[in-house]
């Protein structure tokens, strides 16, 4: 498994306690696999909801151009740099 | 005396009732139909397209359209049924359901599945072909709707052209009302999903509305698609998505109306929507076996309105539906009290009936699918008592993890009906009649949760 960054851990942190993943810490979140689908197993709810919880912590709006998850979040890395891209 | 000599109705025969025709649509060629990125596409233009792409279809009989844009959608929807085709609508769009449909129709194609653009459209089309509305058979099938059945087998509801254009002139007298001026519309909810085919797909081709390309889930997404449209506009979504819009506090375009379906919305929650979106909110009520068969604004109705086509009875406890359009009557999940002929109060769900996130399946089904996966001797899916809207399961499954038992599952259930949290036990509490009491797995869920916040400590 790879290291999570200081930045990915605090991320992996909003999305457990935003998603009340019961069965996950946020420390075993792999910061290279996919969050929805076979993944983490996160779905269009799951989306929604961290996209509130993202928007809130860090003033960034979530955006997609159609209803594809798997662009817009893929895996915690990629979500990470796009929030800290936007953010910058 | 008329000289025309017209045939009595009741001398049709069957032969003649078959040859019968209505037309794709009756817009005018002027009229606008889509909203493209504020370039509007009118009546000829559409229609020059959809002509152009009816002769290039694959020659098959079946078409499974998994466009999620709107515009591709409904291009590809018009086009399959000039050529005759009729369109499977999926109850999800997991690998295993789609292969499996496939496989009970062989005589099909997919069209749509990586999103791409058919062509580009508009600069070729041919303006006087365009001017042309083919004639459909009344009798031809054009969609069949699949639902996940209790008793495992997905069921299917065959609706033939006249079925729904019946339909669509029932939904456009009851959910419009006296809205008769044009509007443009925004759906965030799937075309390939009755509720979402009924308003965004056939509502276009019938009443005086031009639906967004747009199919968007986040609310910033939602926002910028309304605004690219002028007004008047409306939208149709679910509870889910107006109360995450409603959360993120936007600025919101001007709305002239909102239609909302697939899951119930409580009286105060439709309140707060028609203060927010400062637009009547009206509440549509359906399935996929019978279309939209009611309608309310929640927020100052407590009854349903029945649509003018339909009638409803109780029977033995159960709902049944009946409307001149459709082939036979239809059961309904749903138990309700019938107040007058026309109007109804609704009472609640069938127990084997599960809503998650607007999607219905029947826990039957899920549960028969849990059994299937190789390694899982016992276990049971369930809505907890105090749900978070949530589905669980308590398995028993030596040697495997959680992730398998996702895994498994994806391959055909829709990622929301994943139960979460999946808790492993040795044994379930069956009694002696080796039934299981859903208060025995209750109590395994609930000192699971204790036990992991004192863990927390």
């Amino acid at each position: 498994m790879q290291n999570q960054s200081e930045q990915e851990r605090e991320l992996a942190c909003l999305i457990v306690e935003a998603l009340n993943l019961e069965d996950v810490k946020a420390e075993e979140i792999e910061p290279e696999a996919p969050l929805f689908g076979e993944g983490l197993g996160l779905d269009s709810i799951d989306a929604l909801e961290l996209a509130l919880a993202i928007s809130q912590k860090y003033a960034v709006q979530m955006k997609a151009e159609d209803e594809s998850l798997k662009q817009a979040f893929g895996t915690l890395r990629d979500l990470n740099a796009f929030i800290q891209a936007r953010q910058a | 005396m008329n000289t025309q000599n017209p045939q009595p109705q009741d001398r049709e025969t069957s032969a003649n009732k078959a040859q019968q025709r209505g037309p794709l649509s009756s817009r005018l060629a002027t009229d606008l139909i889509l909203q493209r990125r504020q370039n509007p596409v009118s009546m000829v233009q559409f229609m020059a397209s959809v002509w152009a792409l009816s002769q290039t279809l694959p020659n098959r009989r079946f078409v499974l359209n998994l466009h999620r844009n709107r515009h591709e959608f409904l291009r590809s929807f018009c086009a399959s049924i000039m050529a005759g085709q009729c369109t499977l609508m999926p109850p999800n769009r997991q690998p295993q359901t789609l292969d499996d449909l496939e496989a009970a129709y062989p005589d099909s194609y997919r069209t749509g599945e990586e999103d791409a653009v058919l062509a580009a459209p508009y600069q070729t089309a041919d303006a006087d072909q365009g001017q042309k509305i083919p004639q459909i058979p009344w009798q031809q099938r054009c969609v069949i709707a699949f639902t996940s059945g209790s008793t495992g087998n997905p069921s299917a509801t065959i609706k033939t052209w006249q079925t729904l254009v019946a339909a669509t002139q029932a939904n456009c007298a009851a959910m419009l009302e006296d809205w008769t001026g044009p509007a443009n519309v925004l759906a965030t909810v799937p075309a390939q999903h009755m509720w979402g085919l009924e308003t965004s797909v056939l509502m276009p081709l019938f009443a005086n509305l031009a639906i967004s390309e747009a199919n968007p889930l986040y609310p910033q997404d939602i926002v910028s698609a309304l605004c690219d449209m002028p007004e008047p506009r409306m939208l149709v979504s679910s509870p889910l998505h107006l109360r995450t819009l409603m959360s993120s506090a936007l600025p919101l375009p001007k709305l002239a109306r909102i239609f909302t379906a697939t899951a119930p919305l409580s009286q105060s929650l439709a309140v707060e929507f028609e203060a927010y979106y400062q637009a009547p909110v009206l509440d549509v009520f359906g399935s996929s076996e019978s279309g939209i068969i009611a309608v309310r604004n929640t927020a100052r109705e407590e009854l349903w309105r029945l649509s003018a086509p339909f009638h409803m009875q109780v029977v033995e406890q159960k709902t049944r539906v009946s409307a001149a359009h459709l082939a036979g009557p239809v059961m309904l999940a749903d138990k309700v009290e019938l107040v007058g002929t026309h109007q109804f109060r609704w009472l609640a769900r069938e127990n084997d009936q599960v809503n998650v996130a607007g999607k219905k399946t029947s826990l039957a089904d899920l549960n028969r699918r849990l059994l299937a996966i190789e390694g899982v001797r016992d276990g049971l899916i369930f809505m907890p008592a105090e749900s978070s809207q949530r589905l669980a399961a308590v398995i028993v499954a030596p040697g495997l993890v959680a992730a398998d038992i996702r895994q498994a599952l994806l391959r055909a259930v829709d990622p929301v009906f994943i139960p979460r949290p999946i808790v492993f036990v040795a044994a379930l509490p069956r009694n002696e009649t080796g039934k299981l009491p859903l208060k025995a797995v209750q109590a395994i869920l609930t000192a699971r949760k204790a036990k992991d916040e004192r863990q927390d400590q």
